[in-house]
């Protein structure tokens, strides 16, 4: 009896918070636009009349794009700094992000971007004469 | 060679529309992607592909997390998605990240169907209510398109008679579009009251209340002549010399049977009272 009781009031709790983080989302303006989110979505197939789910897709994909950006930026702290000539340089460090810190933290995500180290004019470019004959 | 390069021309002028439609979205979603990068400190990029292959990703996202939504609805016999559809296509998204694993489970517990347990959920209810507001830098005018209305709270109330269609489906378009208004005067333009029809004035009589161009079931019998008319304004009166040549070599039967054929000006005979059996000549 009591252990019904407690699981009860337990999810009690679990709705009145999932209720107040539904209620938050209105209150929150995520950076995409929902227009921009419902069009999206809308390609994709997803129709609900509900705005709240539509911010809740806004959120989780700022939460994402936030997440891949902070780790892209701890990839170039993590980066040796190059050496310093002038003192101003040195103040105004701008950070960058740039493409091999961004394809290190995708592959965190599964998504793989990668560039190609060279491009060659075909396939058995570079292969020694030897093995190209085999 | 010109009538490839119009080809191509017709091609290039059909989808600039959807086109223009995906670019659009494409550079609004860069500069919200662009936003959050220097949320997070970055200050600029060093090449524009990046920015791009950061939005584009962030594009794949939302319309997977849309497809496996829209899936878990459709795979319930729903049209609409609901909360727990877009909860387990989070969950499913995030499955290769460690941090959201926990929780998945109770998605699908039939006893408790708890969301909030779900770490996809928590982490975003933390990030609500930690992460600052970052609008977006220009507001967006709100466009009312005719298409559906997913995600618009206050949604267009169908009229009685069109609550018999399905809610998912969109709006009929606005009968001005599809409705022809008859306004202007056709008396000048059916062929009943030209001068070809002889006795005319007793068709139009007793053809009683104008029918709009319909035929009455019981109607008195046309008569009406063959030959140059020219006093029909408007179109010109354009004789066929070499019809009237033929007419002239043989007035015989063939000029009979080609003289009900013939056609008189720019009008075409239609229908003079063929379903009485008579043709006065």
């Amino acid at each position: 009896m009591n252990h019904g009781q407690q699981s009860g009031e337990a999810k009690h709790e679990d709705d009145a918070a999932l209720t107040e983080f539904l209620a938050s989302l209105m209150d929150y303006t995520p950076t995409i636009p929902d227009d921009l989110v419902e069009h999206y979505l809308a390609q994709s197939g997803f129709q609900c009349p509900d705005v709240r789910l539509i911010r809740l897709g806004a959120v989780a994909t700022q939460k994402f794009v936030a997440d891949v950006a902070s780790d892209a930026l701890q990839h170039c702290k993590a980066r040796p700094a190059p050496v310093v000539k002038d003192k101003k340089q040195q103040k105004d460090k701008r950070l960058i992000l740039t493409m091999e810190d961004l394809s290190k933290a995708l592959r965190e995500y599964c998504v793989n971007v990668k560039h190609p180290e060279y491009f060659a004019d075909s396939p058995s470019t570079g292969i020694d004469p030897a093995t190209r004959e085999e | 060679m010109n009538k490839k390069r119009r080809r191509k021309a017709r091609v290039n002028s059909e989808a600039p529309d959807d086109q223009s439609a995906a670019e659009f979205s494409f550079s609004l979603t860069r500069v919200a992607v662009s936003q959050i990068c220097l949320s997070v400190g970055y200050t600029s990029t060093d090449t524009s592909s990046t920015l791009n292959t950061l939005t584009l990703i962030t594009t794949k996202f939302l319309q997977s997390i849309a497809e496996l939504a829209a899936s878990f609805s459709n795979s319930a016999n729903r049209t609409e998605a609901n909360l727990f559809d877009i909860v387990n296509g989070l969950q499913d998204t995030a499955l290769s990240t460690s941090d959201c694993f926990p929780g998945g489970s109770t998605l699908h517990n039939t006893e408790s169907h708890c969301l909030i347990k779900s770490a996809v959920l928590r982490n975003l209810s933390d990030f609500v209510a930690s992460a600052f507001e970052i609008p977006f830098a220009k507001p967006l005018p709100r466009l009312e398109t005719s298409g559906s209305h997913g995600g618009d709270s206050t949604r267009m109330a169908r009229s009685p008679e069109m609550r018999s269609f399905p809610a998912w489906l969109p709006p009929f378009p606005d009968s001005s579009l599809y409705l022809e208004p008859y306004t202007k005067e056709r008396s000048d333009h059916l062929w009943e009251n030209s001068d070809s029809v002889i006795g005319r004035e007793t068709f139009v009589e007793t053809s009683g209340v104008r029918s709009s161009g319909r035929l009455p079931l019981r109607r008195a019998s046309v008569r009406f002549k063959m030959g140059r008319d020219c006093s029909n304004g408007g179109g010109s009166c354009k004789s066929d010399t070499r019809l009237e040549r033929r007419r002239d070599d043989n007035d015989g039967e063939y000029g009979r049977e080609f003289e009900a054929k013939k056609k008189i000006g720019e009008e075409y005979i239609y229908c003079a009272d063929i379903d009485a059996g008579e043709w006065n000549m």
